[in-house]
């Protein structure tokens, strides 16, 4: 390709570029403004006072506790979701039965199902095994319902890798297991990334299951602090822009990790392929 | 091998977690709520039992099938920008500098929830204030719309917001996908001389072809059960103009006391998308899976 | 080999125990009312970040109350508006209401006293410490055939601020007569300044114009009656007030694509001196006198006038409006009679606090003078102790499928979407299904 296509090619990814950041630029503007400038100004001109104290306002609402919970919930529920999910994409793909087809349609179908049809099922069958107001119940909705989509991603991978490797393993006398472990989720690593990535975010920012099965202020997560925000007749919607800040960076900083390693998986992977 | 890759047992112990979590926690609540949809009620006062009539009314209910409309509309446009996504990603997998920082840009909107990503575009659609209309009449346009105002647009002004949130989403898959592949393919390829088109077209695509089936089905099962963005930013408004299925369904359940109605619709919903979804394998159907 | 399959199927066995483990433990908390100490369930819409006086007022109320009674204690629960709501509906699928929670009036608690969820609260309403507080009105909103099933805590009424700046600055006064207000917004119009801020995406906002329309037209009375059934909903008067709504849409009397806007967003426009008026109830009125966070200078430019006679009809004194949220107990409470105590002793303690702390113009009587009140604030008391007629919001006052009908057509209404013809026989349609 010649120079002027180069050119060409990185102004568009450029634009694209700035089309994709400017909404951080947006929220951090937004978050250290007062109401009245946020609905009234242009999005990005500078606050005309930096309201620093809509952070100050947030960090008292008790947004720690919250933090605390949205980080182990979101963590357990990713190691579980892709644990699962690896191990179902696994038998149906890789291993030889009959009815693998219908199985993998059973989860396709847990894909369509739209959340308002769930809720209410949902909140009378944890009502009867006594697990309102429990994190846990949190926690397995999370890793259920992230499981059809996890898996369907994953699925595309696992019909790629190569078959041989599965024979060399076990011509080497290598059992199931230790085929899945030792080789098959390493190689997976760089897709692992992706999903944990793409699970961090469903998780994190999830708020209609919490504000449903939770009712303790001790249990609920970030999300529910925006609520905190939104008021029968008045919303202060500069805190809730530092909420969303807040929450941004840890889970910035992990995709950036995960992002990472969607890059790194594959060259491992590679070379053992 | 076979003997080692068939034991039942394995097989068992792998599957069960998953389909634990799954049947326990999707279908169970499903058929609960397929049984919902053949009672009046309305959620709070009790049950009467009336047989497929929600069905038959909502069959019969034009807003419905308006709503099946722009859900289905709202599926074409995402399976379209599909292509937008895959050639993007196909740049950034390439080996041109900067392509690590860019694909981390392209990434961010998708770490916002919807609640940040609405409030955004309302104030980017915003008739008076809004980024876009001051940016349209300062290059001379004189009546720029009321985006979301204007029942004939609202749908098409909606669909942007939407095609930019999921952007970083399938471009992750995709370019997970490409990494995938093995160098040395490419390599093979460029030595006989193949041109970076067709490399990608001859030999990237086809090895990427599940992955992309995969993320048509994503992209049409989660634009046909869309909500979030739609009903924060018009409420299926104005006067029904963004209705999309879930966002009916919603309403009928949570707001109009409709609850067993608002559950066959969300059976409905969930035929629909079988429906199509099966279709749509078919049409993209293969008989033998690509492999390397 | 067999090792990993082992600790694999531990591993799930432990996580269903832990989720057995702690549902136990659940279990054995919940039930804390036996013995000596009672909990009282009490779920509410107002968070410390947007409402802090609300919710500061609530906490020392809670406290007073439990310190007063020895071995109850109250469980909040707080949600915002929207998230309250979906989560009420979530739990009365259940059965699962909190013991004392908020309801709206009317069309929205229907469902709920039919289906035997709210507790009968005539004992409260008439107890020695109530008996004669409520404003007139306000308890009636709250009952179903007589019986009172809530106990409200605000009322507003609509009216039309306006900024007398802008006002000043284009020689105009508070218009008296619907031709005065035509002449207030043509001159606005010309003048290049954005008559009203209206933002009908929430719909209700829409609404306030057509009932008041409909109010002055037809009397204060006929919509009530159409909503009832006693008339038709194609009385002339309603199609009449249906065409004045148009007529000020064709006026462009509202900002650009208010169809798509947010009431936070109309309001915005309208305290950042964009449009001269704005149609809202008086829970807007700390924003137009003590709320520290609105400029001063626009704080004193704000007055507010009664919504304008039509042709020599209407009665200004009749005003849209209505109680916002009252309190319900549950009637699969354990604990019933301590929630109606409470809601009694909350009742009670709410009145003055709210208004004075937190600018709520309360459903129980207020001494204004006694209180060192706004001047807003006393005349709009003022407004409410003369007033001959109080509709309550149409949306309020109609069962929730028929309110989404209503709602629809306003936008279709302001949209141009429908002629007031169409307009009235949608709703005579709706209203009639229903019978």
């Amino acid at each position: 390709m010649n120079r002027i296509g180069y050119i060409i090619l990185y102004i568009f990814l450029g634009i694209v570029g700035v089309f994709q950041i400017f909404p951080l630029i947006w929220l951090f503007l937004f978050s250290l403004k007062s109401n009245s400038e946020i609905f009234a100004g242009s999005p990005f001109t500078l606050p005309k006072e930096w309201l620093w104290e809509n952070y100050a306002t947030v960090w008292e609402g008790g947004i720690g506790l919250y933090f605390w919970n949205s980080v182990w919930i979101t963590v357990v529920a990713i190691i579980l979701t892709a644990l699962f999910a690896s191990m179902a994409t696994f038998a149906i793909t890789r291993m030889q039965w009959k009815l693998n087809k219908l199985v993998l349609g059973l989860f396709m179908v847990g894909l369509m199902i739209p959340i308002h049809s769930a809720i209410i099922p949902l909140f009378s069958m944890f009502l009867n095994v006594n697990l309102i107001d429990n994190p846990w119940s949190i926690v397995i909705t999370y890793t259920a319902y992230n499981l059809p989509i996890t898996m369907m991603i994953l699925l595309g991978f696992y019909y790629t890798l190569p078959r041989e490797i599965e024979e060399a393993a076990i011509i080497d006398g290598c059992s199931v297991h230790r085929m899945f472990f030792r080789i098959i989720l390493p190689m997976t690593a760089p897709v692992l990334s992706t999903i944990i990535i793409i699970n961090m975010i469903y998780n994190w920012n999830e708020f209609v299951f919490v504000n449903t099965f939770i009712s303790s202020d001790e249990y609920k997560t970030l999300t529910v602090g925006i609520q905190n925000f939104i008021g029968q007749y008045m919303t202060d919607w500069g805190a809730i822009g530092a909420t969303l800040i807040i929450s941004l960076l840890p889970i910035l900083a992990a995709f950036i990790f995960f992002s990472n390693k969607v890059v790194e998986g594959i060259s491992s992977s590679a070379v053992k392929g | 091998m076979n003997k080692v890759m068939s034991n039942k047992w394995v097989i068992a112990i792998y599957i069960f977690p998953a389909l634990l979590l799954v049947g326990v926690l999707i279908f169970i609540p499903l058929i609960l709520s397929a049984y919902y949809g053949l009672m009046e009620w309305d959620g709070i006062g009790d049950m009467k039992f009336v047989g497929l009539e929600n069905y038959i009314t909502a069959i019969q209910d034009l807003k419905f099938w308006d709503s099946a409309l722009h859900s289905f509309l709202l599926a074409v446009f995402s399976t379209l920008s599909l292509a937008g996504y895959l050639a993007v990603s196909m740049i950034l997998a390439s080996k041109i500098k900067g392509a690590d920082l860019l694909r981390k840009i392209y990434l961010i909107p998708m770490l916002l929830s919807s609640v940040a990503i609405a409030q955004l575009w309302i104030k980017v659609f915003n008739p008076a204030n809004g980024m876009l209309n001051r940016i349209l009449m300062a290059i001379g346009f004189e009546n720029p719309p009321a985006w979301l105002a204007n029942p004939d647009i609202v749908l098409y002004a909606i669909f942007i917001p939407i095609l930019w949130q999921y952007a970083g989403f399938y471009i992750l898959i995709y370019y997970a996908a490409l990494k995938n592949i093995p160098e040395t393919i490419i390599e093979a390829a460029r030595i006989d001389g193949a041109s970076p088109l067709q490399i990608a077209y001859r030999i990237k695509l086809p090895l990427i072809k599940g992955v992309v089936k995969v993320t048509i089905v994503l992209a049409i099962v989660g634009s046909l059960k869309y909500f979030d963005l739609i009903y924060v930013m018009t409420g299926g408004g104005p006067n029904g103009a963004s209705e999309v299925m879930a966002s009916y369904m919603y309403k009928l359940a949570f707001s109009t006391n409709e609850f067993g109605y608002g559950s066959a619709v969300g059976f409905l919903l969930l035929i629909i998308t079988l429906i199509v979804t099966v279709i749509v394998r078919k049409i993209t159907a293969d008989k033998d899976e690509i492999q390397y | 080999m067999k090792r990993k399959a082992v600790t694999l199927l531990l591993s799930v066995v432990a996580i269903v125990l832990v989720l057995a483990g702690c549902s136990d433990s659940e279990s054995s908390n919940a039930n804390s009312d036996d013995g000596n100490s009672k909990t009282i369930d009490f779920m509410h819409l107002w968070p410390e970040g947007s409402s802090a006086e609300h919710n500061r007022i609530v906490n020392e109320i809670i406290e007073e109350y439990e310190s007063e009674n020895e071995g109850v204690n109250v469980e909040l629960e707080v949600l915002s508006n929207e998230q309250y709501k979906d989560k009420i509906k979530v739990l009365s699928t259940s059965d699962e209401l909190p013991d004392v929670g908020m309801t709206w009036a009317a069309g929205y608690m229907e469902p709920y006293v039919e289906g035997d969820k709210y507790a009968s609260l005539d004992d409260v309403v008439e107890s020695e410490e109530l008996n004669g507080q409520f404003v007139s009105g306000t308890t009636e909103a709250f009952s179903v055939d007589g019986t009172s099933y809530g106990l409200p805590l605000e009322l507003n009424i609509a009216t039309v601020f306006y900024n007398k700046a802008i006002f000043e600055e284009h020689g105009l006064e508070a218009p008296e007569t619907n031709e005065e207000f035509h002449n207030v917004v043509q001159t606005l119009e010309e003048n290049g300044v954005t008559p009203i801020a209206l933002g009908n995406k929430d719909r209700w906002t829409g609404s306030l114009w057509y009932m008041y329309y409909a109010d002055r037209i037809g009397g204060s009375d006929l919509l009530t009656n159409a909503i009832n059934r006693e008339t038709s909903f194609e009385d002339p008067a309603l199609v009449q007030a249906a065409e004045e709504v148009q007529t000020l849409v064709d006026m462009n009397t509202f900002n650009d694509g208010h169809n798509g806007l947010s009431d936070q967003e109309a309001k915005s426009m309208f305290m950042n001196g964009q449009t001269a008026m704005y149609l809202i109830a008086t829970w807007d009125l700390p924003n137009y006198t003590t709320n520290e966070d609105v400029p001063q200078e626009f704080r004193y430019s704000v007055g507010y006038f009664d919504f304008p006679t039509v042709d020599g009809n209407g009665d200004k004194n009749s005003y849209v409006g209505g109680p916002g949220v009252g309190l319900f107990v549950a009637d699969n409470s354990d604990v019933k009679e301590e929630a109606k105590d409470f809601t009694k002793f909350f009742v009670q303690k709410w009145g003055d606090k709210s208004v004075s702390e937190a600018g709520v113009i309360p459903a129980t009587k207020v001494d204004a003078e006694s209180l060192d009140l706004p001047q807003m604030y006393v005349d709009v008391l003022d407004d409410l102790n003369n007033a001959n007629n109080l509709t309550l919001f149409a949306d309020v006052q109609m069962s929730s499928d028929t309110a989404e009908v209503h709602l629809n057509q306003i936008q279709a209404l302001f949209g141009g979407e429908v002629t007031p013809e169409e307009f009235a026989k949608a709703h005579e349609k709706a209203l009639s299904e229903e019978e």
